[in-house]
């Protein structure tokens, strides 16, 4: 972690708003929030500048329960308040497996609440708790936590295994503001392997799905960070390997995906080069009408990505390897410690795809602002000069500015989006390749 | 000695003992109820609390709203590193606003110390002073805004001998702000807050003698009205001779002093505002009226009255009302007809519910129901106002608790609900039409708000079919039982009277 004394506007929230995005995103679950009287209102302000619109989600937003810790708990304990909460969340809110989220209030006055969730489960009530305070780190870390729990105690072991059935993970609720529809393009590639996917959060996802995902023979991890350690935790457990994967976006990615799965499921390699010739063929079809346009208009852009590990990776490969643009920079807005920025470039080297030109760990906006005049200095220098543009900028909203400044085209794609409505949108797999080309091309022709 | 003499403004429950009452119980059901026991010698009534409970708003996040907005200003907040990511979303009300006074939209700076396990062993003190000194030195800013979320107020960092030991060692102005969210139930905090900081650090010296600014009156500005609110007022006070200070939403921290010099403070939002209000009449001799909110036209009429009395300007005012008045009645008959007989539920901060059922009453709407985030002596006037009309309705204290609300609507759903930011899909998902209750970016104080309002409720309710259709197919989170129990079974005393 860095030894900055801050974070500069943080691109992410606190493992408790991190696990709640996810817990609330589960089927037919209620999340229980053991914690302060704002913070179920400060994660629902926090998305309504950052989540492409969506706050509100079957019990999140300002519905979600929470014991709203005032002073009197703070000295005193906020047990028994808890214990009131539970008892009356389960007479009043609809739900099959209630989880009780705890932020830094009850960890800091150390309430015992793993006894109290002993009580209530000896009543056969259907209640887990993951410990999350925000002093624990960031929003990844609370979306790990909460799948580390659900790994522990809600999946039920299985020794049996299912050849046809997988797990996917790695695609944080909320984090990655494109998730619903990343899941739907992940779904859309493993179907091409003829495989099932359990996915645990979004529409799709069952609990009795949840459950018996011990079943799967194999778990998939798109992400170099994110989900790795409860992969650790699902494999120690009920023994399903699992592979990292990058977050697919487009057609060279999913491509490099296919193969990747394929091969950990010992699918014969003439197989899959017939199931991605055929997709690829399929895929093309669809792009070939813009490209008389394409060519015409010189599309071909320079670019800056911005994003956190899994967005700041896929973008790259993406624009780099499906539209042969040329990324000059990629920041990753992650706060990880070395360890991990080294996992994460052995990642990519293993993986295949896109390695940066240049790829640097930054959060401070203000940095990243310097950084690109470094490679864009203001024009009217010299007679004949490189000047590396036109620019585009694959950021997050926080790059408006910059992007202005630089004259470059933007395009809000990781966290914080403020600026546009995502509902069922994603990128990963082939057709999530089209949706990105028509987004990104799209801001380019948008003055025209 | 006054409150601003200590470095922790006292939270609302200790500053109203007596009638700052009910951060979150029903309160009145009825006006005839109303009527028989004052308010705060109802017993349920009195500070009262929950035995289920659903997220709230903790003083931080209104308070965040200000603070983001203030131009020259770096927020550092001292917490864990989710407390004030709600700055993203004060961050749209920052740019917008910004971008309708005509400057450059930048994005709000604001730092988290992102404390860790380790601050919570060792404290965080060490962490915030050099986050200071980083934070003068990269942003050079006028003033740095020190915040604290709830983990300082548990480990017990003292804030504010870490900004004064830092303090001479930076250019910017340093500022704590006591945020921590477990200390008040009132939202309302937020203001005082923020007040106590500005108060201290940004008045001129008392000993300074003021040159008066002759007929220049502060309003106090609140970050749920936007600019177009701001002419509106400013337009009205013209009207009668007067101009307008600002502040303290969007407005230059290093200009607060000439609040001082203004010869009159009006207050728009009487919640907001009286903790400063005092300020300004105990410490610079200004003047104060705390009175009614111009959110409708009797409102309107009540609030420029006032100010009229109090600098002399009576026939200036009474003049442009009745030209007021008449202009905007006759333009209010294309909507009128349709408005007429329908019902309403409002939801809102204490004195922007009470207020806008009053506007609503006056385009003809029956109010079915009232819900606020609390209530104290200052709303009083407010809701005798609404109970002259002898219309029952409900009067639900609440720090949102939507299960509350989704029982009363589902129970008897009005034909219009208006709720506050992030308060109205459970009525949307009910399929209820909603009209959100502020929005910097339209129109809601004075004659222009009255039409404004009613122009967007009769396009609201005459196209309202998105709101149809999702609640045919949208669901809420709550068991079926819980619709056939008392919507206030979980509200009981805590013996505070």
């Amino acid at each position: 972690m860095t030894s900055f004394p801050y974070i500069e506007r943080p691109r992410w929230t606190c493992a408790l708003g991190g696990a709640l995005a996810a817990a609330g995103n589960l089927p037919q679950t209620v999340p229980i929030l053991h914690a302060g009287p704002g913070c179920a209102g400060n994660f629902a302000w926090t998305n309504n500048g950052a989540a492409g619109l969506a706050v509100t989600g079957q019990c999140l937003s300002l519905s979600v329960p929470s014991t709203n810790l005032q002073e009197n708990e703070v000295v005193f304990g906020g047990l028994d308040r808890l214990s009131e909460e539970i008892v009356h969340t389960l007479e009043i809110m609809e739900g099959r497996l209630f989880i009780i989220l705890t932020g830094c209030l009850p960890e800091v006055i150390g309430d015992d609440v793993e006894s109290l969730v002993r009580d209530f489960k000896a009543k056969k009530v259907p209640l887990i708790h993951a410990s999350v305070p925000g002093f624990l780190g960031d929003s990844y870390l609370g979306y790990e936590e909460l799948l580390k729990t659900l790994f522990r105690e809600v999946v039920k072991p299985s020794a049996a295994k299912d050849p046809a059935l997988v797990n996917v993970w790695g695609v944080p609720p909320t984090l990655d503001p494109f998730w619903r529809g990343n899941i739907l393009g992940l779904d859309e590639l493993l179907k091409l392997l003829g495989l099932r996917a359990n996915f645990f959060f979004g529409p799709q996802a069952t609990l009795p799905g949840i459950k018996n995902s011990s079943k799967a023979a194999l778990n998939i991890v798109v992400s170099g960070l994110y989900g790795r350690q409860a992969a650790e935790v699902f494999q120690n457990i009920h023994s399903t390997p699992y592979v990292l994967a990058p977050l697919p976006f487009g057609a060279g990615a999913s491509e490099r995906f296919l193969r990747l799965v394929g091969r950990a499921l010992k699918i014969p390699s003439r197989k899959l080069s017939s199931i991605i010739d055929s997709a690829g063929t399929a895929h093309y079809t669809y792009l070939e009408p813009i490209v008389d346009v394409y060519n015409d208009m010189e599309a071909q852009r320079h670019a800056l990505v911005v994003g956190d590990a899994n967005y700041g990776l896929a973008l790259t490969d993406f624009l780099a390897e499906d539209l042969g643009w040329v990324p000059e920079l990629t920041v990753i807005t992650n706060d990880v410690s070395s360890d991990q920025q080294n996992q994460l470039l052995d990642f990519r080297r293993q993986t295949g795809g896109t390695i940066p030109e240049k790829l640097i760990f930054e959060h401070r906006a203000s940095q990243i602002k310097k950084m690109a005049e470094e490679i864009w200095p203001a024009s009217g220098q010299k007679k004949y000069y490189n000047s590396r543009r036109p620019i585009f900028v694959a950021a997050s909203s926080l790059e408006r500015t910059l992007a202005a400044d630089l004259g470059a085209a933007h395009l809000s794609l990781s966290y914080p989006v403020a600026n546009r409505a995502i509902l069922k949108r994603g990128y990963t797999g082939y057709s999530g390749g089209l949706s990105l080309t028509e987004d990104v091309v799209g801001a380019c022709v948008a003055g025209r | 000695m006054t409150f601003f003499e200590a470095k922790i403004p006292p939270i609302r429950e200790l500053r109203h003992p007596e009638t700052a009452l009910a951060h979150g119980a029903l309160s009145c059901p009825s006006p005839k109820q109303y009527r028989s026991q004052k308010p705060h010698e109802c017993p349920i009534f009195s500070q009262a609390d929950r035995s289920f409970t659903q997220g709230s708003i903790c003083p931080l996040l209104p308070a965040l709203g200000i603070m983001c907005s203030l131009p020259k200003t770096v927020v550092l907040l001292h917490g864990a590193v989710g407390c004030g990511s709600c700055a993203n979303g004060n961050n749209l009300n920052v740019r917008a606003g910004n971008a309708q006074r005509g400057r450059s939209s930048g994005d709000v700076v604001w730092l988290s110390t992102a404390l860790g396990e380790l601050n919570v062993v060792g404290g965080g003190e060490a962490k915030l002073g050099e986050a200071l000194l980083e934070a003068d030195r990269a942003f050079k800013p006028e003033v740095i805004l020190a915040v604290s979320g709830c983990l300082p107020g548990v480990i017990g960092d003292d804030l504010d001998a870490i900004v004064a030991r830092v303090q001479p060692q930076t250019k910017a102005r340093l500022m704590a702000v006591h945020c921590e969210g477990f200390k008040s139930r009132f939202m309302a905090t937020a203001y005082d807050v923020v007040y106590h900081a500005l108060g201290r650090h940004l008045m001129p010296e008392p000993s300074k003698k003021i040159e008066k600014l002759p007929d220049t009156v502060n309003v106090m500005n609140v970050g749920s009205m936007g600019l177009v609110d701001e002419n509106e007022l400013s337009r009205l006070l013209a009207g009668i001779g007067l101009k307008t200070n600002f502040f303290p939403v969007f407005s230059d921290p290093l200009s607060f002093h000439q609040a001082a010099a203004a010869i009159l403070s009006v207050s728009v939002c009487p919640t907001h505002d009286d903790y400063f209000l005092t300020r300004l009449e105990e410490q610079f001799g200004v003047p104060y009226i705390i009175h009614h909110m111009p959110i409708g036209i009797e409102n309107t009429r009540l609030w420029l009255t006032d100010v009229a009395e109090r600098t002399g300007r009576q026939k200036e005012a009474k003049k442009l009302i009745i030209k007021e008045e008449k202009e905007l009645n006759l333009a209010l008959k294309e909507f009128k007809p349709l408005l007429a007989g329908k019902t309403a539920f409002i939801a809102a901060g204490e004195y922007r519910s009470l207020a806008t059922s009053s506007l609503l009453r006056e385009l003809g709407f029956i109010i079915k129901g009232i819900r606020s985030f609390h209530f104290d002596q200052y709303a009083e006037v407010e809701l005798e106002k609404l109970t002259r009309a002898n219309q029952e309705f409900i009067y639900n204290v609440a720090n949102v608790q939507p299960f509350e609300e989704a029982n009363l609507l589902k129970r008897n759903p009005p034909d219009i609900f208006l709720g506050h930011w992030h308060g109205n899909s459970t009525a949307a998902r009910l399929g209820i039409p909603t009209q959100v209750i502020y929005n910097s970016g339209y129109a809601y104080l004075g004659y222009q708000g009255v039409y404004d309002l009613a122009r967007r409720l009769h396009r609201r309710l005459s196209h309202s079919s998105f709101y149809r259709r999702l609640g045919r197919y949208a669901s809420l989170p709550y068991r079926s039982q819980w619709y056939q129990e008392n919507p206030f079974s979980h509200i009981r005393n805590r013996g505070v009277q």
